[in-house]
């Protein structure tokens, strides 16, 4: 059975098809939860986030134009609201990246790798939002830099200033860790 | 190339997306600025932490929720409208606003109509300026500096020591 593209889906979604919405979820759902989670650090939050943007996709299904890839029209969105998002409060940074649970991590390797994870999430919280956000697309989400203008609704150029300020600002966290 | 160009291109450089002619131009700059190669180095860390930090699974049931959420929506539709469609707004809007939306507009017409009438029935305005006397047009506006100064006034007696007479006409 040959798999629907995402534009198929979006067309099905428009005549009011949910299950194709569904697919639309189930294909995209990690794209939209590590954006948010990278970017707002709290586990509810980016739930949230990325709950409303698949509903504002929803939402929006009959003005959807494919202009742009579907993942970069969610990435859009996911950004949009993330930055709403850190402009009304400072996230807090409550959760702890998931460490493997096996016999063979000591507890001192545990905690140094939960160390390690904090140090990145304070890190990247002390980044204005614009730089954290170019920083979770490019390095964390892995999009090229016309890609992260596209989700930010920004200029290649914009972003590149974004990526350099927040890598002079990531400087010593890297050091720190090359240490470790 | 100067530092500031080379620091906006080193994401792209180091993720091999720069033409051959740019990318030439940045290697020639790296081998003799230690500060570009130190950002270079930055970058390939950020990049290599990106790909190693492990990624946070998606929440169990996010699926779930979404679906049930679009479930409500669909059955709820929140009203929209395409612009200008005003026939399809009627429609669609509670009797309330209707009647809100008729009574602005009577308003707003009661209003311009009202308006309209006072300045149908103003009166014209009168005129500001004496009425001129018959035959002389400037008089009514007291410019009356091309005729003969008054007898015995100063500037009459001016115009006589100028012309030589002795204010009698001599």
């Amino acid at each position: 059975m040959s798999v629907r593209s995402d534009e198929d889906l979006m067309s099905a979604v428009t005549r009011g098809d949910l299950s194709a919405f569904n697919e639309i979820v189930l294909r995209h759902q990690k794209l939209a939860w590590g954006i948010a989670y990278r970017f707002l650090g709290d586990r509810h939050e980016a739930e949230d986030v990325a709950q409303e943007a698949f509903l504002r996709i929803l939402d929006a299904a009959s003005r959807y134009k494919p202009t742009a890839a579907f993942p970069t029209y969610l990435s859009r969105i996911v950004t949009r609201l993330c930055l709403d998002r850190a402009r009304k409060k400072r996230p807090m940074p409550t959760d702890r990246l998931p460490v493997v649970q096996n016999g063979d991590v000591s507890a001192a390797e545990r905690m140094a790798v939960l160390d390690r994870n904090r140090l990145i999430r304070e890190s990247l919280d002390r980044l204005p939002p614009s730089q954290r956000m170019a920083v979770v697309l490019r390095y964390f989400e892995g999009l090229d830099c016309r890609s992260v203008a596209s989700a930010m609704e920004t200029t290649v150029k914009a972003v590149e200033r974004l990526l350099a300020r927040a890598r002079d600002t990531l400087e010593p966290l890297l050091a720190e860790l090359s240490e470790e | 190339m100067r530092c500031e160009k080379v620091r906006l291109k080193i994401d792209a450089y180091v993720s091999c997306e720069l033409s051959a002619q740019v990318r030439s131009a940045v290697e020639e700059h790296l081998k003799a600025c230690d500060g570009c190669r130190q950002a270079a180095a930055t970058a390939r860390q950020l990049i290599v932490l990106g790909q190693t930090l492990p990624t946070p699974p998606v929440p169990d049931g996010f699926a779930q929720q979404v679906q049930a959420m679009a479930r409500q929506r669909v059955a709820r539709p929140v009203p929209t409208v395409a612009s200008w469609d005003l026939a399809a707004w009627w429609r669609m809007v509670s009797m309330p606003m209707r009647a809100a939306a008729a009574a602005v507009l009577v308003i707003g017409l009661l209003a311009g109509l009202a308006m309209g009438w006072a300045t149908v029935q103003a009166p014209a305005a009168k005129p500001s300026a004496q009425a001129a006397p018959q035959g002389d047009p400037l008089a009514g506006y007291n410019l009356d500096y091309l005729g003969d100064a008054p007898s015995g006034s100063l500037a009459d007696g001016y115009m006589a020591l100028l012309s030589g007479l002795n204010g009698e006409g001599n």
